[in-house]
């Protein structure tokens, strides 16, 4: 009986507040009755004036009464506890086939789980917001006004912009060619030719890189029609896992309001593989591993490690 | 294609040639590797006819004729430390025609056949190197598809073929010395099987039984 007392209700006061509410109803009724039917024939106006004005105020009183009797069996039922966790669904422990309706500890269970995923929710929120993946200035604000001021300036760049900033980290590096091409209107592809290593085909959106495959250098990197290929993966799995480096590079080289710093350092890691087939592993000490060179090159100090022995 | 290392595997102590051809297909396998099918590559020696020889009476110079089944639309013409043509498979019977220049010398004609097997981005062939009727030593040929420069990716190769090699160490292909930078090609490779070709038609036959 430890739940019933939880729940702080006293249940004989509530079979008579109950009843009281039945007598009030039913008093309320008398009265409407009273109004409905009027003043009822005798043999005087001011009789039945006066019998009428009796009888309403009769039933007036008895509702008052009826009334006051329910305000003070309402003060004995008490509250059904505020302080219970699941306020009224509380009520549902009361039920007392448990087996066939566990509605209760079902309820109970539901409780737990959303709480707690609030919680992780609220954790990996903070967490993503640190680390935010997001590449462009336009997607930085979390405030919807700032959306449409940003986006003009980072991501609607003239051309000759993007041309020149290619141009110049072109001549930067001697070993690597970079030729630009805009076969889809204004959105400009780059054929980066590295030594006599490999090719990466760059699609970029204004100075944002969107994506990159890497080839090997006699691989073939266009279609039928001699358009850049930019769909299919190199036939050889170091290519292959090369590609998935350079785009973990893409998201780990952001600055949102300087794109073109971005890219120079995308490229200057990406020079990095020009020692593809020469660099042994930083860790290991070996070329090879399950058949592959060291693919991965660390952010900053660019070292050649096998993409397992890297930290 | 990629940069290729054809080399010599020496007959391990007490055992066969097709036992060691075994052991080594048993160890590549355990690596990892994968059959593909089969190769040949072969090679035909060709004279320069007496009628031709200059009148300083240099020496008649060698020819040699070769196919690979990697191409089986090629057929390849070298000198040794000279030129390699790349023809259609057509040249064969221009050589026939031919005769009156270059003389084939039939019983110098050697092949080597095995299988081929993929690991990752190597392509490996261990052959059977035979002359006429008899197994005269093995080849083991290489390719690591993705790099292009032969002295970029010699230590990555050489590293590879001791993983299955076990005690024997290859030397650096000849060829591999001659273009620093340049792009490794198909002639490449035949060079390397000519000169393997060359080095075992000068051993003495495998003395041991059990061949073929
Ligand atoms: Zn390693």
């Amino acid at each position: 009986m430890a739940d019933v007392l939880n729940v702080g209700v006293n249940l004989e006061a509530f079979a008579q507040a109950i009843g009281a509410i039945q007598a009030l109803r039913s008093s309320v009724s008398r009265v409407f009755d009273c109004l409905k039917d009027g003043m009822r024939n005798k043999e005087t106006l001011e009789g039945r004036e006066k019998a009428f004005i009796a009888h309403f105020q009769d039933h007036l009183h008895s509702v008052n009464r009826d009334l006051n009797e329910l305000e003070r069996l309402s003060n004995l039922v008490g509250k059904p506890s505020e302080n219970h966790p699941l306020h009224n669904s509380g009520l549902l422990s009361l039920d007392p086939v448990q087996d066939k309706t566990p509605l209760y500890s079902q309820l109970l269970q539901a409780y737990k789980w959303s709480n707690k995923l609030q919680y992780h929710a609220g954790l990996a929120s903070g967490l993503l917001n640190q680390q935010s993946l997001k590449r462009s200035a336009n997607q930085m604000g979390v405030s919807a006004k700032r959306r449409p001021k940003a986006q003009p300036t980072t991501l609607v760049l003239p051309p000759q912009y993007v041309d020149d900033v290619i141009s110049r980290i072109d001549r930067m590096f001697p070993e690597m060619s970079i030729h630009l091409s805009r076969p889809n209107g204004t959105s400009a592809m780059l054929l980066v030719t590295l030594g006599k290593v490999l090719k990466v085909i760059v699609v970029m959106r204004s100075l944002f890189i969107d994506r990159t495959i890497v080839k090997g250098y006699n691989e073939n990197v266009y279609t039928e029609d001699g358009k850049l290929d930019i769909w299919s993966k190199s036939n050889y799995q170091v290519f292959q896992k090369v590609t998935d480096h350079a785009t973990t590079a893409l998201l780990h080289y952001q600055l949102p309001q300087m794109p073109d710093v971005v890219v120079r350092s995308f490229m200057t890691w990406l020079r990095s593989y020009i020692k593809l087939f020469q660099a042994p592993c930083q860790r290991c000490g070996k070329f090879l591993q399950d058949g592959l060179p060291p693919t991965w090159r660390d952010f900053r100090t660019l070292e050649a490690f096998h993409d397992t022995c890297r930290q | 294609m990629g940069v290729t290392c054809v080399s010599q595997m020496p007959v391990a102590e007490g055992k066969s040639v097709q036992q060691t051809v075994e052991l080594l297909t048993r160890k590549l396998e355990l690596l990892g590797a994968e059959k593909q099918g089969t190769f040949c590559v072969d090679c035909e020696t060709y004279h320069t006819a007496a009628s031709t020889m200059g009148s300083q009476g240099q020496a008649g110079k060698l020819m040699y004729v070769m196919h690979n089944s990697e191409y089986p639309l090629s057929c390849f013409a070298l000198f040794e430390n000279g030129p390699c043509l790349i023809a259609d498979t057509n040249f064969d019977v221009l050589m026939v025609k031919l005769k009156g220049f270059f003389q084939n010398a039939k019983a110098n004609k050697i092949e080597t056949r095995g299988t081929r097997y993929q690991y990752c981005d190597f392509l490996v062939k261990v052959g059977t190197v035979t002359m006429g009727p008899s197994a005269r030593g093995i080849s083991v040929e290489v390719e690591y598809g993705p790099c292009v420069v032969a002295s970029d990716c010699w230590n990555l190769l050489l590293e590879f073929l001791q993983s299955f090699l076990g005690s024997h160490n290859p030397g650096a292909p000849a060829v591999f010395g001659n273009r620093h930078d340049g792009v490794y090609g198909p002639a490449d490779t035949m060079a390397q099987y000519m000169e393997l070709f060359n080095k075992i038609r000068k051993q003495q036959q495998v003395p041991v039984a059990g061949i073929r």
